[in-house]
């Protein structure tokens, strides 16, 4: 063990260049994954989140509906490829299933008791960027 | 050798344009205040400012609700007088301001009728006639006393500044938008809305005023930058009494039951992230829904200039005012008269 | 390298390499990456100078025993545990990488230590997540990994400079 056989090779080549490729490549890669913008090529989403939480992430065309918990009350979502609605909720305001259908990017429905809400993403729509009211 | 390193080097410098290329969008949903809540912002520090503004409005909510027993507002209705927060103080002040300034059409000191009416609760009731007349006298801003951050109630009294406390928040968004790096946003608290800057497109805010009459439409599209917008209507928040009658949520101060009003909605826009304009804008907007439209354009007419605003009537016309002109856009097949005030 | 004995020598050796890696470790509190990455707890990672030397020198079972010992006595020094979990994930995740890097033996100490850089980052960003409970901060991993380009590139070059100056000293017994 008088010269450690251990000991690396002290000079850069070709294979160092291939890991730092690999490494940039790799930050160019979850760059492009993170900042590019989600698909959306058009096409209206339904987004729920609940607490805070994004729970579910459809294509309105592919959505069913679905019963999402939270905060004690449950919610009964339903669709019909067209658009979305609160069915059925045990919240005490019952705001939600009053909101009725929204079938454009950008509206949403919010259970405040329950702390649920189901919103319409959009690709390049025409709508507002924000409702008042 | 060295060919590697700039060939690295071109590398990373590839890897920070992409990075840096497209301004960020975060946005950001709270549920405070009695209300959901959702702030955007575009550029940098983005995220960092909405986690800020986010903080900002719990701590507020803390000070100004008056349903939270340990806040400042709790503890003035419960002791009757109470050392305020230099922050609620201010507020206060103004909000007494609106009072005299609306006429009483806006007023704090409706609390004790809105806890009898269980506006806020889930579940409100129609009171006798005798309940409310017994407390009518309770009502009116002679009963508050503030001097500096000191104040005190008549016997029986009690504020709500529920009124403006999410126009007072978005005082406070607005203040930490502006003080920050980021080149637009928006905060949208429950019908208070005040947009910054400019859209990720570098356009203004495209911002539409709800249809009081289809949840599925817009009565207009306002296309604003550095604006308040806040909407006031029965819409929003109802009850339906056992005889089937429609009760709303804004109780007018001089009859002590919900507001009849010849208006479906009221959003008043005012301009400047600076003074206070989110506040009252919100205070404004209380206050000429539960005037209805005669008085509502006198109103205006006396401080023209100063603010904006779109009128939703229950005959279906959308009054508007004439600086709004070159930002209004009307729906197409609402089914509304639009009409633009004359000054 | 399959067998340092635990002589005294040694055992004093990853000592004086843990308060190295200690210094390091305060040495690079002096350049925040959290000016450029605004995540509490990130770490440039100029440690890993200290454990691809213990890697290369003494084999992989003292350069874990030093990392443990770093991160321990880093944390408790800090006075933070979420601390721990950052240098922790981060050391760990390098170790492992490297080890794997080492047996390809036509890596020079270079490539060595930008595997072992970005996978430091990349253990970080782990903690990250973990803390705050937000994959948003997902987000910054690209600027990490440039970051650890260059953190790579240094810690190889000082490793380098270490080991042409004890080319003709044996440490371990």
């Amino acid at each position: 063990m008088s010269t450690n056989p251990s000991r690396p090779e002290l000079k850069w080549n070709r294979y160092d260049v291939i890991v730092a490729a690999l490494v940039a490549l790799l930050a160019v890669a979850v760059a492009l994954w993170f900042y590019l913008p989600k698909v959306r090529s058009g096409e209206t989403t339904v987004v729920i989140s609940a607490g805070g939480q994004e729970t579910e992430r459809v294509r309105l065309s592919d959505f069913s509906g679905t019963t999402v918990t939270c905060n004690g009350y449950t919610l009964q979502i339903d669709a019909d490829g067209d658009g979305v609605w609160v069915s059925h909720s045990d919240c005490p305001t019952q705001d939600c299933v009053h909101t009725g259908h929204i079938t454009r990017a950008g509206q949403s429905i919010v259970c405040l008791p329950a702390q649920i809400i189901i919103h319409l993403e959009g690709a390049a729509n025409d709508g507002p960027d924000v409702i008042v009211g | 050798m060295k060919r590697w390193i700039c060939l690295l080097l071109a590398a990373v410098l590839a890897l920070s344009l992409t990075a840096c290329g497209a301004p960020k969008t975060e946005a950001l949903d709270i549920f405070a205040m009695d209300t959901y809540m959702s702030l955007v912002a575009v550029g940098d520090g983005a995220f960092d400012v909405l986690q800020r503004s986010s903080n900002e409005i719990n701590t507020l909510e803390q000070k100004l609700s008056r349903t939270i027993a340990t806040s400042d507002v709790a503890q003035l209705n419960a002791n009757g007088s109470t050392v305020l927060d230099e922050g609620t103080a201010e507020l206060l002040r103004r909000a007494l301001r609106y009072s005299e300034e609306t006429g009483g059409a806006f007023d704090v000191t409706i609390a004790p009728l809105v806890e009898l009416w269980g506006i806020t609760t889930d579940h409100p009731r129609v009171p006798a006639r005798e309940e409310i007349d017994a407390l009518l006298p309770l009502v009116g801003t002679e009963h508050v006393h503030a001097a500096g951050t000191e104040a005190s109630l008549d016997e029986g009294c009690a504020i709500d500044l529920g009124g403006i406390a999410k126009g007072y928040a978005s005082d406070c968004v607005a203040a930490l938008f502006a003080a920050s790096g980021i080149t637009g946003g928006f905060a949208s608290l429950g019908g208070n809305v005040y947009v910054h800057g400019d859209t990720a497109d570098g356009q203004p805010w495209k911002v539409a005023i709800q249809d009081p009459q289809k949840t599925d439409a817009f009565a207009c599209t306002l296309h604003l930058s550095d604006a308040f917008v806040v909407t006031s209507g029965g819409y929003q928040r109802n009850f339906t009494g056992p005889d089937g009658t429609v009760y709303q949520h804004i109780i007018d101060p001089a009859t002590g039951y919900p507001a009849v009003s010849d208006l479906l909605s009221v959003s008043v826009i005012t301009y400047g992230a600076a003074d206070g304009q989110g506040t009252r804008a919100d205070a404004y907007s209380t206050a000429l829904y539960v005037m209805g439209e005669e008085a509502a354009v006198d109103f205006w007419r006396a401080r023209q200039a100063s603010f904006d605003m779109v009128l939703v009537t229950e005959d279906g016309r959308v009054l508007y005012t004439p600086g709004l002109k070159d930002c209004f856009d009307e729906t197409e097949g609402s089914g509304y008269v639009y009409q633009p005030l004359a000054a | 390298m399959t067998g340092m004995k635990w002589t005294t020598k040694n055992l004093a050796l990853c000592a004086v390499l843990t308060a190295l890696a200690l210094g390091l470790s305060t040495l690079e509190n002096l350049f925040p990456v959290s000016l450029v990455v605004p995540l509490p707890g990130v770490k440039l990672g100029l440690t890993n100078i200290v454990t691809v030397f213990a890697l290369y020198e003494l084999g992989a079972v003292p350069a874990l025993v030093i990392l443990f010992a770093r991160c321990g006595l880093g944390s408790l020094f800090a006075g933070n545990v979420s601390a721990l979990l950052f240098s922790m994930l981060g050391g760990l995740c390098a170790m492992l990488v490297m080890i794997g890097l080492k047996h390809c033996r036509k890596l020079s100490i270079y490539g060595v230590s930008i595997g072992g850089a970005a996978a430091h980052n990349i253990g970080q960003m782990a903690a990250a997540i973990i803390t705050l409970g937000n994959t948003m901060v997902l987000g910054y991993l690209p600027f990490l990994l440039a970051v650890s380009l260059l953190t790579g590139t240094l810690t190889g070059f000082v490793a380098a400079l270490l080991f042409r100056a004890m080319a003709h000293v044996t440490l371990s017994h």
